[in-house]
């Protein structure tokens, strides 16, 4: 009898296992489910597509000069040189958007008060590096910026500016 | 039927000691009756605000200045969600300075910690809603902090934004992880929370095992326990209902993402990691320190104590450590004028 009393326990236990496995397998696809349907709801198609916009003519930036592209949200800044930046308006350290201050000829973050200088170097902390850039192509005599991918960079380097193909 | 419900959800009689005010505080109760002022005003803003960008500043000011009781109701809802935080946390340190989250109150301490994270996500989430500067800069800066987690930060900011900006696909997402994730989810963890008060016989009364050798403790009708707890709602109630009568809730001017305000913080709970910020390498403030604060409260009960209560060094890390991060907090909240700079408040 007791015998008997045993096996009956050990398959009723037995049963439930299989009914708490199959709980846990139907769980974890429903998470999995849900894992790729917010993931495939995240990605977009034209994430990787380069979008130009128009900046103006080269003639209309004066070298030394630093001009908002609102469009953008981006600065265009012309070198001493000829050369042209396209500079992130987005702060390094916290994402505040960053003015150009004209009298003092350069960026500051209302936010933590990081400074930045024409070519977007850091002056002054907390900022952890210079600020974006954006690759410039020329068109005829336009200035094209790509908006689709913001460039990281530590800090300004000789290769970074875009020369006019008239100056070489 | 509903005073058969406050009879019967809990225990018949409870423990003579544990109606003591100071015991408690009635914290906890205090926090339970935010959380509901907070679904009551939720709903009634939830009829008239409207969550795109272009509306949502608008539906605000309609409902602050033609709705009847419109700008009552909003301040309600601005005012008690602030004080939740701290009276949530003013209740985990509590619970913590009595040792009651030792077995057989530690899984409650578990979910008295996923339900601290769910207040404040219902905060920061609720924080963007009225899409005026203030939010939107403090938004702006609050999900910045996290690009500075190594290798998954950017991503995890790109998510929580729904892009590379603050904009229609971040409000879409707080204004449901505010009005349907984060309430959902509140209920179910207060029931278990509740639950497991009841289940691990009421609230700790400390000291019972020194002082009553044999000694039966008293117990009084849980009656005795629900007119103090209605008396004390009666009074925080009024309470938040007079400070929001006298003080406004803030909206300032519509976000703007060409311009940042001169003087924009983030959220004052996440002062600290902002001024920390300030400080320390920022891979230190935003990802070492809060995942060692984590862990350590998530492993604190299954420490060993000999006498119920934490032991000296727990109690000293502890404490310093609140210390530590509320000094931090008042000083992003009053020593920091525009541009971060030191300020006098006085």
């Amino acid at each position: 009898m007791a015998m008997v009393k045993t096996k009956s326990s050990s398959r009723r236990s037995f049963l439930t296992k299989i009914w708490i496995g199959l709980g846990f397998a139907a769980l974890l696809q429903f998470l999995a489910g849900a894992a790729f349907f917010l993931v495939s709801g995240k990605k977009r198609t034209d994430e990787n597509r380069p979008q130009h916009i128009e900046a103006g003519t080269i003639a209309d930036f004066m070298p030394g000069s630093v001009t908002l592209i609102a469009k953008g949200h981006l600065y265009l800044s012309r070198l001493d040189d000829g050369s042209f930046l396209a500079i992130s308006r987005k702060c390094t350290h916290l994402g505040c958007a960053v003015p150009w201050i004209d009298e003092r000829k350069q960026f500051e973050c209302p936010c933590h008060a990081s400074v930045f200088d024409i070519t977007g170097n850091v002056i002054k902390a907390p900022a952890p590096r210079a600020l974006d850039l954006y690759p410039i192509s020329f068109e005829r005599n336009m200035v094209m910026i790509d908006i689709s991918r913001p460039i990281k960079r530590s800090t300004f380097t000789a290769e970074q500016p875009a020369y006019p193909q008239e100056l070489g | 039927m509903s005073k058969n419900f406050l009879l019967h959800f809990r225990p018949r009689r409870v423990p003579a000691e544990g109606l003591r005010f100071t015991l408690t505080w009635g914290l906890g109760g205090m926090a339970a009756l935010m959380v509901v002022l907070q679904l009551a005003t939720g709903l009634l803003l939830g009829f008239f605000y409207e969550p795109l960008p272009v509306r949502a500043y608008e539906s605000v000011q309609h409902i602050q200045s033609t709705i009847f009781l419109g700008r009552l109701v909003r301040n309600m809802h601005h005012w008690t969600g602030h004080a939740l935080i701290i009276v949530v946390f003013l209740h985990l340190l509590r619970v913590f300075i009595n040792g009651a989250f030792y077995p057989p109150r530690r899984r409650n301490w578990l979910v008295g910690l996923g339900l601290a994270v769910l207040i404040l996500t219902a905060n920061f989430s609720g924080y963007l809603l009225p899409w005026d500067q203030l939010s939107y800069w403090a938004v702006t800066i609050a999900t910045s902090m996290l690009a500075y987690i190594p290798g998954i930060g950017i991503s995890l900011l790109e998510t929580m934004r729904g892009g590379n900006e603050v904009g229609t696909a971040t409000l879409q997402l707080f204004y449901f992880v505010h009005t349907s994730l984060v309430p959902a989810a509140l209920l179910l963890f207060m029931a278990y929370h509740f639950w497991f008060v009841r289940k691990a016989g009421g609230v700790l009364v400390p000291d019972t095992k020194h002082t009553t050798d044999g000694v039966k403790t008293k117990s009084v009708p849980v009656a005795e326990l629900l007119i103090r707890e209605m008396a004390f709602a009666a009074i925080v109630t009024c309470f938040l209902l007079l400070f929001s009568m006298v003080v406004d809730a803030p909206l300032g001017n519509m976000a703007n993402s060409e311009v940042t305000p001169a003087s924009v913080k983030a959220p004052w709970y996440f002062l600290g990691a902002q001024e920390l910020l300030l400080h320390i390498h920022p891979f230190v403030a935003v990802c070492v320190l809060p995942l060692s604060i984590s862990l350590f409260l998530v492993l604190l009960p299954f420490g060993k104590s000999k006498t119920g209560k934490p032991g000296r060094l727990i109690t000293t890390i502890f404490i310093g450590g609140t210390l530590f991060l509320m000094g931090l907090t008042v000083t992003g909240i009053l020593f920091r004028g525009p541009g971060m700079q030191w300020v006098w408040p006085w």
